[in-house]
């Protein structure tokens, strides 16, 4: 029979899939690049796990071993105006797994298109109040399976996020920071026309549930605003779903959870223009239907104005 | 401005995700169908052939009463009371459970395998514990509705529904009661009128049988399935096509065939399918000696017992003896065919196409799922509900094909067992595959032969969509060899032997009496 009931990491995955919307800027961060300023940027990043949760139960599975997936994103960020920036990813993701004989899954996941807008700067004593919103969609653009967990590179839906981000930047560098979005999801269309989700299913699209996301962080900009670091926060909460059955492989309906701490480091090498090189750690603390992850970035930037 | 125009594109944006939610598939529980009026009546149907039970007259129910006695009179008159004042619910429930309920009770049957077809994981110390029905709570719990289980519980959930529904023919047609709403004009059936007498309840019957078979299958699912049972009943009176003394003489017949279904389940030999590790390693060291090879599990930590060893041992349904339908030796691993057939694997792992893929999964049927004879089940019930069958018919058709498919999948675990044949992950280094590779030797493999089985017995009963069901299991067959965990000789040999099992099936379904 199957063995390669995992877990996945689906959500961190796609998760990440929109993090890394860097340059200067991630789509919950109160980064805004001047009109015509375009940014490219190119990420490389390596996620592992060796335990996940079954529901909320920890555990090991020796048929997986240790689960990895890596990606490389190219992602574009441009200035449309000084207000107004749009951001866009197209991952490449590759799973494996060091246990087991079941194969792993590579192929391009889901393209994301994101508009940021700053709503509101306003000096208040030591600092700067703003508030930003973001909205984003992604959508799967290969043919890749959802339905085939834990290796599946994504979940195989469509979501609509909207976020609203606040934060306080200090004259001295310091920046306090928290975004909080709802995704809609839509459904993952598989390749068999019967499941199981707290009972039979005649269908051969599943509904995979909508989420509440958080992002939280400290930052300080140092070295004449060259340097960025920050300690970040992260949670996604999915708001219905069911968990993964004992010893059974995930799928795209399971209500994940997952919150993770990390740290993030940008430096831009002449100020504003010009090449940045980017490097980030998160490591996941709780979760439910998820693999408890360990994730390394880095990345490279190129920041120009074109008009 | 531009600030202005933003709020335009949220709004926007915002309208255009509620639209598109209203886009979504739907995702249905159940299978919707609209009510029939049944194509035939068979009212011969009482003479059939039975399969558990010898003689319908060895189950005998009261002779009726008369429908102008006052007892009748009075069972309508409480029929027409609860008509008058169903609840949404009620009403639902009557709409649900139809005119054709096996229906229902074969997907709850598929609903509970799929519930239950989870492979116990290993315990903190690298053993494993298999559940056990002395302790169904367990854990882990009974039972683990693997495909062989799987495949005799449908089998013996779908010969009592047919012979109950026989015993009930053979008294429908003797007394001949007629319907509520024959009797009394006022009276509204929720499904199509029909002239089928209606004492003995043939619902009642079924659903007694149903809920016993499968409490007996599924026991922690007692107090579930005895909620369905009260809901279906309900229905029954509540739908105006039965008054409580057709369902008490329904269940009485239901109640007399659980006996003799249970009494063949005790000693068919699956209580030994399952075997210890001294016996299994014994059945794969005669393979050794015999052919020079043994499957071995592969899995981490690795399993001591492959699945149901002995279930090749079981009591068929249609066959006299496991071994005349075993087939002859597989290619001995090494060999040119063998090679052949190893080279083609790793060809489609390669160049695996999209439409191969999805075959893979349509039909991996792996755990969690309902296994593939639930797939061919849920082929039965759409194939029953186009052509308009009656319940007896569709008995019949579940009755003779999950026979023919549990028959096939004690032939094919006899061979796979006899021949002991390695998986592609153990013959070809570094193979890894799509599909989770199964605890159990490879040739034949169990998807084509259930699937020719299946396919076989549908033909015969369905013959103007024939070329479809034996292209499902074509597909079926190859499907394995695109997810990577048969060889080509194991899904061939294996439509083969499904197909000469199911022939048996067929012809006792021939000789039994229906036309």
């Amino acid at each position: 029979m199957k063995k390669f009931y995992g877990s996945l990491l689906l959500v961190t995955l796609l998760y990440f899939s929109q993090v890394l919307q860097v340059k200067a800027q991630l789509p919950w961060d109160e980064i805004m690049m001047g009109r015509g300023e375009i940014c490219a940027a190119l990420m490389y990043e390596h996620s592992s796990w060796n335990q996940y949760w079954e529901g909320s139960y920890l555990r090991e599975n020796a048929n997986i071993g240790t689960f990895t997936r890596q990606m490389g994103m190219p992602m574009i960020a441009m200035g449309l105006t000084k207000k107004i920036n749009i951001i866009t990813s197209l991952p490449y993701v590759s799973t494996k797994a060091s246990g087991g004989t079941q194969v792993g899954q590579s192929g391009i996941q889901d393209l994301s298109i994101s508009a940021k807008v700053d709503w509101l700067q306003k000096q208040l004593g030591p600092g700067r109040l703003l508030f930003l919103t973001n909205a984003h969609f992604s959508t799967p653009v290969g043919n890749y399976l959802s339905d085939y967990m834990p290796f599946s590179i994504g979940f195989g839906a469509p979501e609509f996020g909207l976020r609203g981000t606040g934060a306080f930047k200090m004259d001295n560098g310091l920046v306090f920071r928290a975004a909080f979005a709802y995704l809609w999801r839509g459904q993952s269309e598989i390749e068999r026309d019967y499941y199981y989700q707290d009972g039979s299913v005649y269908s051969s699209f599943m509904n995979v549930p909508d989420a509440l996301n958080i992002h939280a962080a400290i930052g300080y900009w140092a070295f004449d605003n060259r340097l960025r670091l920050e300690a970040t926060y992260m949670s996604l909460n999915c708001l219905n779903g069911d968990d993964i059955r004992s010893y059974n492989r995930p799928q795209p309906t399971n209500k994940t959870e997952v919150s993770q701490v990390g740290a993030w480091a940008q430096y831009y090498i002449n100020s504003e223009r010009g090449l940045g090189a980017l490097a980030y750690i998160n490591q996941t603390i709780s979760g439910r239907n998820m693999g408890k992850a360990t994730t390394i970035g880095v990345g490279l930037t190129y920041q120009f104005k074109v008009y | 401005m531009i600030m202005k125009n933003f709020n335009k594109v949220y709004l926007s944006l915002f309208f255009l995700l509620i639209i598109t939610s209203g886009c979504l598939e739907e995702t249905p529980n159940f299978y919707e169908f609209n009510d029939y009026e049944f194509e035939n009546l068979d009212e011969n149907g009482g003479s059939w052939q039975t399969i558990l039970v010898t003689n319908p007259s060895q189950i005998s129910i009261s002779q009726p009463e008369a429908t102008n006695s006052s007892s009748y009179q009075s069972e309508l008159t409480v029929l027409k009371q609860q008509m008058s004042a169903l609840s949404t619910a009620e009403k639902q429930a009557v709409q649900y459970w139809s005119s054709n309920p096996i229906l229902r009770w074969n997907e709850i049957a598929l609903e509970l395998a799929a519930k239950y077809n989870l492979i116990p994981g290993p315990n903190a110390d690298g053993t494993y514990t298999l559940p056990n029905p002395a302790n169904p709570v367990g854990p882990p719990p009974f039972p683990f509705a693997h495909p062989p289980y799987t495949s005799r519980m449908l089998a013996y959930l779908s010969v009592a529904q047919f012979d109950a529904l026989v015993v009930a023919w053979h008294y429908k047609f003797q007394y001949k009661r007629p319907a509520p709403y024959h009797v009394a004009s006022e009276i509204k059936p929720a499904y199509a009128p029909s002239q089928l007498p209606s004492y003995p309840s043939d619902g009642a019957t079924v659903a007694l049988v149903s809920k016993e078979i499968l409490t007996t299958m599924f026991p922690l699912e007692a107090k579930y399935l005895e909620k369905k049972y009260q809901e279906h009943i309900s229905s029954l009176v509540h739908a105006g096509i039965n008054v409580p003394s057709d369902i008490e003489a329904g269940v009485i017949i239901g109640t007399e065939v659980v006996k003799l279904a249970k009494q063949r389940a005790s000693t068919d030999g699956m209580a030994q399918a399952q075997t210890t590790k001294p016996v299994s390693d014994s059945i794969a060291n005669a393979a050794l000696e015999r052919f020079g090879w043994k499957w071995e599990n592969t899995e981490t930590p690795q399993r001591p017992v492959g699945l149901t060893p002995l279930f090749g041992r079981v009591k068929m349904w249609h066959v006299p003896t496991v071994e005349e339908v075993r087939p002859g030796l597989p290619p001995v691993p090494g060999s040119p065919q063998f090679d052949a057939d190893a080279r083609e694997l790793k060809q489609f792992a390669a160049h695996m196409t999209l439409e191969q893929r999805r075959v893979a999964n349509w039909w991996e049927d792996g755990l969690g799922s309902y296994t593939p004879p639930g797939h061919w089940n849920k082929f039965a019930k759409l194939a029953i509900v186009k052509n308009k069958l009656n319940p007896l018919r569709t008995a019949r058709v579940f009755a003779y094909m999950n026979t023919a498919i549990m028959d096939a999948g004690i032939a094919c675990w006899d061979t796979k067992y006899y021949f002991h044949y390695p998986r592609p992950v153990e013959t070809i280094p570094g193979f890894k595959t799509i599909l989770g590779t199964p605890n159990f030797p490879a040739y034949t493999s169990g998807h084509s032969t259930f699937s020719a089985a299946g396919a076989e017995v549908l033909s015969y009963f369905f013959p103007a969509d024939a070329a479809q069901f034996r292209a499902w299991a074509e597909e079926a067959a190859v499907s394995r060899l695109y997810g990577g965990i048969h060889y080509r000789f194991d899904a061939e040999v294996g439509i083969t032997q499904g197909k000469n099992v199911g022939t048996y099936a067929v012809n006792r379904a021939k000789s039994d009496g229906a036309l």
